[in-house]
């Protein structure tokens, strides 16, 4: 077992937060394993790691959401034991989630005082006032009274730290705090939170963006299986490949061995396509509509959708995948017009769509994995009225063998999987139908290494028989994987372009940002 | 020491059954309590219910008798829940069935029975399944909660049928009892033999049909299944392309069909003639019945007869005791409310102190934690 | 209809509307935590009996009316602990509710079949009473309906300026972040539930103290489910609750009256009407929130829900 170091800086200075052989496990998987951090005050520290390797785990326990199993906490100095997520505020330990926790249907200043609110009643005149000096003395712009369904990803980020600077706390984790960001309102987050280290509080964000890590970083921890693989000064790293390295053990840049195939005939041909986003009505939408939306596939090839996540790429999927009829401008797929197309479509042989929420959507959570497979191939398993439940046992049991689904027993619920292991199932059922037209959002998100690959590999395979429309939010991805690049911003398209464009793919952050083109 | 909380990942198999019978066995014993409280003998009482519902030589009869029309509308009833459909209609459709059974046995008073009795059968599920698609249509159109208006329409259904017995269809040679004519002969659903085999009807008949079109429909067919994922919600039926729209009023219809039928049959069989005591509540004991029976055509088999032996059992415990009728709802809610609870431990399994690691995970994934957790 | 009949009749809709009033608010406070509870036709029933009891018993009517919320409190309960610790699935607990009050109501109130209790007495509140029209309507009723024009009032005041209400909004709108502000969302729903019960429970004693004067089986007459019905009609704020309160309570006065005057209609198609009435209110609000679209949806977000178990 490695030896970790616990101190990086100077030995007389008491770590805020100090984690000491700290363990927890989840049943038989153990997702942190003998973990020896420390926290310094004024410093900001990046936790790093791919999916998987149980930074969440960590926070969470630092957040008081989980009891470690072994090891314990110590804050300033002193043993601590969470009990709750109250005990940590009280701490000054506080948490920005990736998925924000804010109630849409209240105000700013109610989230932001929501538990602290500092007596029996409330006025909003004083509530304004409390959150308007606040903001305005970070510089993080809002407006007290405005409802939160009604902010941009970006503003109600700001309303997570708002809530953690009212509480005055002292560590501010942030789990992947980029991933909802355009670039320019990632700068400014860095501005914002260098400020705030100035000011001593102690700063730990998670992330897997290495270039992110080495631009906003003094300390990294790289988190591997549970472990703590490595503790080093940001300024001992040269480059994101060796920081990369040092993550997985080797050379993490994956190479993959793309074979030329000769596009065949148009699969998708969406001309000048507007809609309103899904939810409109008034104020900024969270999740944009399209806006003369232009794009072509062909059998053969893949191309990538980037861009940050709410400028519409949900809309464009939901459209092309018959969900969502177009306002105007056409869609055609596999030559036919969108409502002929979707009208009466054939099982197999047509489209298949895997999409980001595998939990939610594409799969029922109490139903096992037979019945999942049937969910969208029940056409092919029936005759007539009657379903034939002994074939599409046999069917499952193959996809469960040929992707490596864990645990191989068909008779589990899908709950009873983990996310990445049902992504493997989805896509095995949906590369089952033999599609002319594959949508996969998000395929590899929350697969480890090697799963990823072969996920990859897969959709290599597929479109020699079909185009591939891959929606993702991770570059590195789309230009593993994809002959073109197109960029949504707020619904329109920024950038459309092959993989080798070497320039516009310098471009690309810009592109995300819809900065000048 | 605290208590963790994991989610089983194996059913309990034999294990459901003592959290059942526990469940039940501490209803029964509130049950008890509320009676003594009452001025009765509490476990003296729940004994001359037992006796009544499985010691007296009519007891299996009357209480197959009974649990003709609870069977029935549990099968609608348990058809519609699948979906997360609450039709809670059941008491309604079941009152329109008799009122469509009735119209059939009047005006075609006097035709022979082969005719007559598939009249009336099939005029007391089109009732009762119109009476099922109009919180449907409600639901699919307009977004309203099926819940209130499928019970709403239970009121307006038993006003309906008062209204008929009052006015309309009154028999003129009753004296004043609000009943209708009685039906013909070829109206009427016999005995299978009266001296041996007391109340027991032919309307048992329908029971089995029934409920193995109800299995086989739902582990067979596209249909059942499409049901069943739909389960879900509308987000995956729209990602799966299911029939959502046509699903709720499939079940609507065909509960409040089912309803119908067990109306007419218990209007038919019982009583001969339509009279506003033929609603005993049949169409609320089903929902409890369905929902005991986790929704299984064979679980809720058993459980129908069980609730109709309690039933007769009450009728014993009303005469030789004079407790009221109403205690029935008492021991149905209480029941039901602490299987409820019980169901919990179903699903998760619960220990003190903390669970031990087994053995180091490999997979670089994280099952539990995965993303589900921030 | 000459003006003194319509007068009376304004009265007693404010008199009838107040019972539902009550329960309307109960169950938005309910709801507003997030918990669905279908039993309040149970609550209310056994309240009813409750309040009646007690005020026979000791001769006190106010103490019977908070039997009536102390009764809705206990039944209440039962639901909050079956849903909120045993994870019970939300609709098909308050049914049981439902099925089980009715039933206990009737089941102790058979010996008491009939009689009446001296309960609540109109009071009129001097100078006010003088008015023309507005006073007997308004100011020539019992005191519970004196306290009933405040209720709405209060239960906003609760829900919007008060941390415990913002507190309740938060778990019944996304519990995941009231935990994450260092709440307890589950115990926040439990008195949610709770408090909903006891102004459920206030409000059916109402119906037998100081509407009815009487104890009788089925004395609740559905007015549990219209109160369901009306929390969603009211888009989930208590002044709104009024208007459908006095819509079901002038349906009900309109109701009497009628058959008093020995009309054609048969009273049993009378009696369709406040079911009939409470399924077109359904349908108007539904079609109203469809074409508002979907911006701000008035119902919390995680109504019915039942807050996942941490495994």
């Amino acid at each position: 077992m490695r030896q970790s170091r616990t101190d990086i800086s100077a030995a007389d200075v008491t770590p805020q937060v100090r984690l000491v052989g700290v363990s927890k496990h989840f049943g038989r998987i153990i997702a942190n394993d003998a973990i020896s951090l420390s926290i310094m005050p004024g410093r900001i520290k990046a936790l790093l790691g791919e999916n998987g390797a149980g930074k969440s785990t960590l926070m969470a326990m630092l957040a008081g959401r989980f009891k470690p199993d072994a090891g314990h906490i110590e804050v300033e100095g002193l043993r601590v034991d969470f009990d709750s997520p109250r005990a940590g505020i009280a701490a000054g330990i506080g948490m920005v989630y990736q998925h924000f926790m804010l109630v849409e249907n209240m105000t700013v200043a109610e989230n932001v005082l929501l538990g602290q609110e500092g007596g029996f009643a409330l006025s909003p005149a004083r509530m304004r006032e409390t959150v308007g000096e606040l903001a305005g003395r970070f510089g993080l712009a809002l407006n007290p009274d405005a409802r939160v369904g009604g902010l941009s990803m970006g503003e109600r980020q700001r309303v997570e730290i708002l809530k953690l600077l009212y509480r005055e706390s002292r560590v501010l984790i942030f789990d992947e705090p980029t991933a909802v960001l355009t670039p320019p309102e990632a700068g400014a987050l860095f501005a914002a939170l260098r400020a705030m280290s100035a000011e001593g509080k102690a700063i730990v964000f998670i992330s897997h963006k290495l270039e992110e890590v080495l631009a906003l970083a003094d300390e990294i921890a790289i988190l591997r299986k549970g472990r703590i693989e490595g503790e080093f000064l940001a300024s001992e790293v040269a480059n994101p490949a060796e920081l990369a390295r040092r993550m997985v053990g080797r050379d993490v840049v994956l190479h993959i061995d793309r074979e030329p195939v000769a596009p065949g005939p148009l699969v998708l041909d969406v001309r000048h396509l507007s809609c309103a986003g899904p939810g409109a009505g008034p104020g900024p939408q969270v999740d944009a509509g399209l806006d003369d939306v232009s794009l072509s596939l062909r059998q053969g090839e893949i191309l990538a959708v980037v861009g940050v996540a709410g400028n519409g790429q949900q809309q464009l999927v939901e459209t092309v995948c018959g969900l969502s009829r177009p306002e105007s401008g056409e869609v055609e797929l596999l030559g036919l017009p969108w409502a002929d197309f979707h009208k009466h479509q054939d099982w197999d042989g047509a489209l298949a769509w895997v999409p980001e929420d595998r939990a939610g959507l594409a799969t029922c959570r109490t139903l096992d994995l037979t019945d999942n497979l049937l969910l969208t191939t029940r056409q092919g398993f029936s005759r007539g009225l009657w379903l034939d439940r002994a074939r599409a046992r046999e069917a499952a049991r193959t996809i469960v063998r040929e992707h490596n689904v864990q645990p191989g027993r068909i008779g589990l619920q899908a709950w009873q999987l983990s996310g990445g292991n049902l992504q493997k199932f989805v896509l095995g059922r949906e590369l089952l139908r033999r599609p002319r037209l594959l949508v996969a959002e998000q395929p590899t998100q929350g697969l480890d290494i090697a799963a990823t690959e072969a996920v990859w590999q897969r959709l290599l395979e597929a479109r020699k028989s079909a185009g591939v429309l891959l929606v993702t939010s991770d570059l590195a991805e789309a230009l593993a994987l994809a002959d073109r690049v197109a960029v949504l911003f707020r619904g329109r398209v920024t950038g459309l372009f092959p993989v080798g464009d070497t320039a516009q793919v310098e471009r690309i952050g810009s592109l995300m940002a819809g900065l000048a083109e | 020491m605290r208590l963790t909380i994991h989610k089983r990942e194996e059913s309990l198999g034999w294990g459901a059954l003592v959290v059942y019978l526990g469940a039940l066995a501490l209803a029964l014993l509130l049950c008890a309590g509320l009676l003594s409280l009452y001025g009765k003998p509490g476990l003296g009482g729940l004994l001359i219910l037992f006796r009544g519902a499985f010691g007296q030589s009519y007891s299996l009869t009357d209480g197959l008798a009974k649990a003709i029309p609870i069977f029935l509308c549990a099968l609608g009833v348990a058809l519609s829940f699948r979906m997360q459909v609450w039709n809670i209609g059941a008491e309604g459709q079941f009152a329109l069935g008799a009122i469509g059974a009735t119209w059939a046995a009047l005006t075609f008073s006097g035709w022979p029975g082969y005719i007559l009795l598939p009249l009336m059968l099939l005029s007391a599920m089109l009732a009762g399944g119109l009476w099922g698609l109009i919180p449907a249509t409600l639901k699919l159109r307009l977004g309203v909660s099926e819940i209130i208006s499928s019970l709403m329409l239970n009121y307006i259904g038993a006003r309906l049928l008062e209204f008929l017995v009052f006015s309309v269809w009154r028999d003129p040679a009753s004296f004043g009892f609000p009943m209708t004519a009685e039906f013909s002969p070829g109206g009427l659903i016999e005995r299978m033999a009266p001296g041996v085999l007391g109340k027991l009807h032919w309307g048992l008949l329908a029971c089995p049909v029934a409920g193995v079109a109800f299995a086989v429909f739902l582990s067979r067919t596209r249909l059942g299944f499409e049901l069943a994922a739909s389960g879900e919600g509308e987000r995956v039926a729209r990602y799966a392309g299911l029939p959502y729209g046509f699903l709720v009023l499939l079940v609507m219809g065909v509960g409040g069909a089912l309803a119908g039928l067990a109306g007419c049959i218990e209007t038919s069989a019982t009583l001969g003639r339509l009279q506003p005591t033929v609603l005993t509540g049949y169409g609320y004991t089903a929902i409890v019945v369905a929902w005991l029976a986790r929704l299984k055509p064979v679980p809720i088999a058993c459980t129908a007869y069980l609730l109709a032996a309690l039933r007769v059992g009450l009728e014993v415990m009303q005469m030789e005791l004079q407790v009221p009728w109403s205690f029935g709802s008492i021991m149905e809610g209480a029941i039901l409310l602490f299987v409820i609870a019980g169901q919990f431990f179903l699903t998760y399994s619960v220990s003190l102190g903390r669970a031990l690691p087994v053995c180091a995970g490999g997979a670089g994934e994280t099952a539990a934690t995965g993303e589900a957790r921030p | 209809m000459s003006p003194e009949l319509v007068i009376a009749l304004l009265a007693a809709t404010v008199q009838a509307g107040a019972p539902i009033l009550y329960a309307t608010l109960g169950e938005m406070i309910s709801e507003k935590a997030g918990v669905l509870n279908l039993g309040v036709e149970g609550v209310m029933a056994f309240a009813s009996f409750a309040g009646f009891i007690v005020c026979h018993m000791t001769g006190s009517a106010w103490l019977g009316f908070f039997a009536g919320g102390l009764s809705g409190v206990a039944l209440c309960g039962l639901h909050a602990v079956v849903c909120q610790v045993f994870h019970g699935n939300q609709v098909v607990t308050g049914l049981a509710l439902a099925i089980f009050g009715v039933g206990l109501s009737n089941f102790f109130g058979t010996p008491f079949e009939g009689q009446s209790t001296q309960g609540f007495t109109p009071l009129a509140v001097p100078l006010l009473s003088s008015l023309p029209v507005l006073g007997p309507v308004l100011f020539r009723q019992d005191l519970l309906v004196y306290v009933c024009y405040l209720l709405p009032v209060a239960v906003w005041f609760f829900l919007n300026r008060i941390s415990l209400g913002l507190r309740l909004r938060a778990a019944g709108e996304m519990p995941a972040a009231a935990a994450a502000a260092g709440l307890n969302p589950r115990a926040l729903r439990i008195l949610g539930t709770v408090l909903g019960g006891f102004l459920c429970g206030l409000g059916g004693a109402y119906v037998s103290l100081a509407h009815m004067h009487l104890w009788t089986t089925g004395l609740s007459g559905g007015r549990g489910w219209v109160a369901v019905a009306l929390v969603i009609f009211a888009g989930w704020r208590p002044g709104r609750a009024v208007i459908g309160a006095l819509l079901f309570g002038g349906l009900m006065a309109f109701q009497l009256r009628l058959q008093a005057l020995g009309t054609n209609v048969p009273s049993t198609l009378l009696l369709m009407l406040p079911y009939a009435l409470t399924v077109l209110v359904l349908v108007f609000s539904s079609a109203r929130a469809k074409g508002a679209g979907k911006e701000a949806s008035a119902a919390p977000a995680a109504l019915g829900v039942n807050i996942e178990p941490e495994v």
